[in-house]
């Protein structure tokens, strides 16, 4: 609890959420958010929200005719955007047959609401606060037996300065029903905070890619809830380069047996960047496997976080979960930590976990040297032989040369900075 | 003509003494070896002369092709037509052979302003000069010297300076680990770049490799310094007498 700073927000959306019937899903929401959380709280000592807590902000009231302007080159083949937290049919395509997308009602909110809050999301401010201001909660449905061709392209893009923004989804994959998506989080200015309830039921299988890509100035405390059925399939990658402060978090509750989720990560973090990949897996039955792989980047003064915790319940047997983060320091201001933590409490398992910092080798730069390549082109290959590992295991062959290039980006302008090691 | 030449090179390592003084001249065409014992300061001169970072000389010069390279980097020597065949050659987990040696023979070509080979032209020169030493086209798909034997890393080395086409080339203890017959391959890759423009450091202790790169100049290195220089007739001594007996003579 940050006793000691005027909680200017909170009181916002107290305000916010008298405008509400009692027992709307806003208002419960609404009255749930009571503090940012605080040093005190494990899952956020590092993580500061200091700065944030003390910002004068207001919910955004989306602007039904903003066309931000991000030349950002279109990946998928069904494009959805969500302007200032808004679902926008205006900007978005025309969505292919097998997949619905629809605006919760108060009831079905009202249910979105009870699942969020049952999981260890419930107190999260951003399940509270976006349930509260967020304009619609949007459900993205792909119907039972469905293998989407198409990959689908999720932009979230607007906000401004002083104001918050709220996209909140419910993403459902119906059995046997398999998709790829793709999510770009390009907002500018001030605080975001998205919210997902993804579903992906028995037999189905989902391929997500998310790039976090929002403005210097801007705070991303995304906040993600994974159901998996039996036999059902989760790769994610995320990607996180933008913001001053991005924080991915997911819980994902392994609920079916033979479930299999690979929760991968890059950081790249520069000048005095907060990035921040927690997340947690909860093996709730047997025979599941669970893999996540964490690569961080960072120059300049910026912080790299990774929390990483595995929960194997009591009869949850032949549980597989492994877990490996690895960052690279380029420069001695620097920061990278890393937290496992292994929660095991059934006898027949496999679970490992590994964390190392380090700097990039002295040995390997000089023999590259020694075959005339410049010191800023020896980092990129060796960079790029670091990251190449996990980019090759979690994401589709024919978007390779994306990710390396959205990578390669956010990399050229940390490598050349001369506080280098 | 003068390719290289090393004046008077004092270098100190940890506070110790490593090059007291060595001094060499090397001219186009010839191929000079370098033989002391453990300790004389054979690996130091080679990573002095490479551009290491902390092998800088206290003390002397060196000069490539007439001009002195103590301020140019490592990388800025190597585009100049430096090549270091290193003893213990460098594991790269995750960079490609293909690619790596494309990068390094593009900063070549580009610093001399030749056109940089395209990704297909590139790939047939690079699998020409790779069967001539024995290194199968899967190894280059293969992450750098990433389990490779200890021939297997050698003779990629040596596949390296032939692609590079160096002006000096420094061969250090290139014959460690190797057996007669990669050996022998390893000898025929260097004999087939000697010409009348370039020239070829060897550094060596066994006499052994001598017999298939045959110097035309044989110095001996000792606690740092050259205490003797003749010809190849000179290396024979060594395998008879051993360094000990030269050092003492000396």
């Amino acid at each position: 609890m940050l006793h000691n700073v005027k909680d200017d927000y909170v009181s916002t959306i107290r305000n916010h959420t008298s405008q509400f019937k009692k027992n709307s899903f806003r208002k419960l929401a609404g009255n749930d958010f009571k503090n940012w959380p605080g040093p005190l709280e494990e899952t956020w000592r590092l993580s500061r929200l200091g700065t944030l807590s003390r910002k004068k902000l207001n919910p955004i009231t989306p602007n039904k005719n903003k066309k931000p302007n991000n030349d950002l080159k279109n990946i998928g083949s069904v494009i959805i955007k969500f302007v200032d937290g808004a679902y926008r049919a205006d900007l978005s395509s025309k969505l292919p047959s097998g997949l619905s997308l629809s605006i919760l009602n108060e009831n079905q909110s009202l249910e979105y609401f009870s699942k969020i809050k049952k999981t260890n999301l419930n107190n999260h401010p951003s399940t509270n606060v976006s349930l509260s201001c967020t304009p619609s909660i949007v459900k993205l449905m792909v119907e039972k037996n469905i293998h989407l061709e198409e990959m689908i392209e999720i932009i979230y893009e607007g906000g401004d300065e002083s104001l918050s923004v709220h996209p909140v989804l419910n993403l459902e994959l119906m059995e046997n029903s398999q998709l790829s998506l793709i999510e770009r989080f390009n907002h500018v200015g001030s605080l975001i905070m998205p919210l997902q309830l993804l579903e992906i039921d028995n037999n189905s299988s989902l391929n997500s890619i998310k790039i976090f890509d929002d403005n210097h100035k801007s705070y991303n405390l995304s906040a993600n809830c994974v159901f998996l059925g039996e036999n059902s399939n989760f790769k994610s990658f995320s990607l996180i380069k933008g913001g001053i402060f991005t924080r991915t978090e997911t819980h994902a509750y392994l609920k079916g047996k033979n479930a299999k989720l690979n929760l991968n990560g890059v950081y790249i973090s520069g000048d005095k960047q907060h990035h921040d990949l927690t997340t947690a897996i909860y093996h709730d039955v047997s025979d599941c496997t669970s893999k996540q792989i964490v690569r961080g980047v960072l120059g300049g003064k910026s912080t790299g976080v990774f929390q990483g915790k595995v929960r194997v319940a009591p009869n949850a047997q032949k549980t597989d979960g492994q877990q490996m983060s690895k960052a690279i320091l380029l420069s001695d201001t620097a920061t990278a930590n890393a937290k496992p933590e292994l929660e095991i409490y059934a006898d027949d398992v496999i679970c490992a976990h590994g964390a190392t910092v380090g700097e990039l080798d002295d040995d390997q730069l000089f023999y590259l040297n020694s075959r005339g390549i410049s010191m800023d082109q020896a980092r990129k290959i060796l960079i790029k032989a670091f990251l190449q590992d996990i980019i090759n295991e979690t994401v589709d062959e024919a978007l390779h040369s994306f990710i390396f290039n959205e990578a390669q980006l956010a990399l050229s302008s940390i490598i050349t900075k001369n506080d280098m090691i | 003509m003068s390719l290289l030449e090393i004046k008077n090179a004092h270098l100190k390592l940890d506070d110790k003494n490593i090059l007291n003084g060595v001094s060499l001249s090397i001219n186009s065409g010839e191929v000079h070896a370098i033989m002391g014992p453990n300790g004389s300061g054979k690996s130091t001169l080679s990573y002095m002369l490479a551009g290491r970072e902390g092998y800088e000389l206290e003390k002397g010069e060196v000069l490539l092709d007439e001009q002195s390279i103590s301020e140019m980097s490592a990388d800025e020597r190597a585009r100049s037509g430096l090549f270091l065949a290193f003893q213990y050659p460098v594991e790269l987990p995750g960079v490609g052979g293909m690619s790596f040696l494309r990068e390094a023979v593009n900063s070549r070509r580009k610093f001399l302003g030749e056109k940089e080979f395209d990704h297909l032209a590139f790939v047939k020169e690079a699998r020409k000069e790779a069967s001539k030493m024995f290194v199968k086209d899967e190894m280059l798909k293969r992450a750098v010297n990433v389990g490779f034997s200890g021939g297997e890393k050698k003779r990629f080395e040596i596949l390296q300076m032939a692609m590079l086409k160096p002006k000096v080339s420094i061969l250090d203890e290139t014959d460690s680990g190797l057996d007669v017959d990669a050996l022998k391959i390893v000898s025929e890759g260097v004999n087939a770049q000697r010409n009348k423009e370039n020239a070829i450091v060897v550094i060596t202790h066994y006499q052994r490799l001598l017999d298939y790169i045959v110097p035309d100049f044989v110095h001996i290195l000792s606690d740092g310094v050259i205490i003797k220089s003749g010809g190849p007739e000179l290396a024979l001594e060594v395998e008879k007498n051993g360094y000990a007996g030269m050092i003492n003579a000396a």
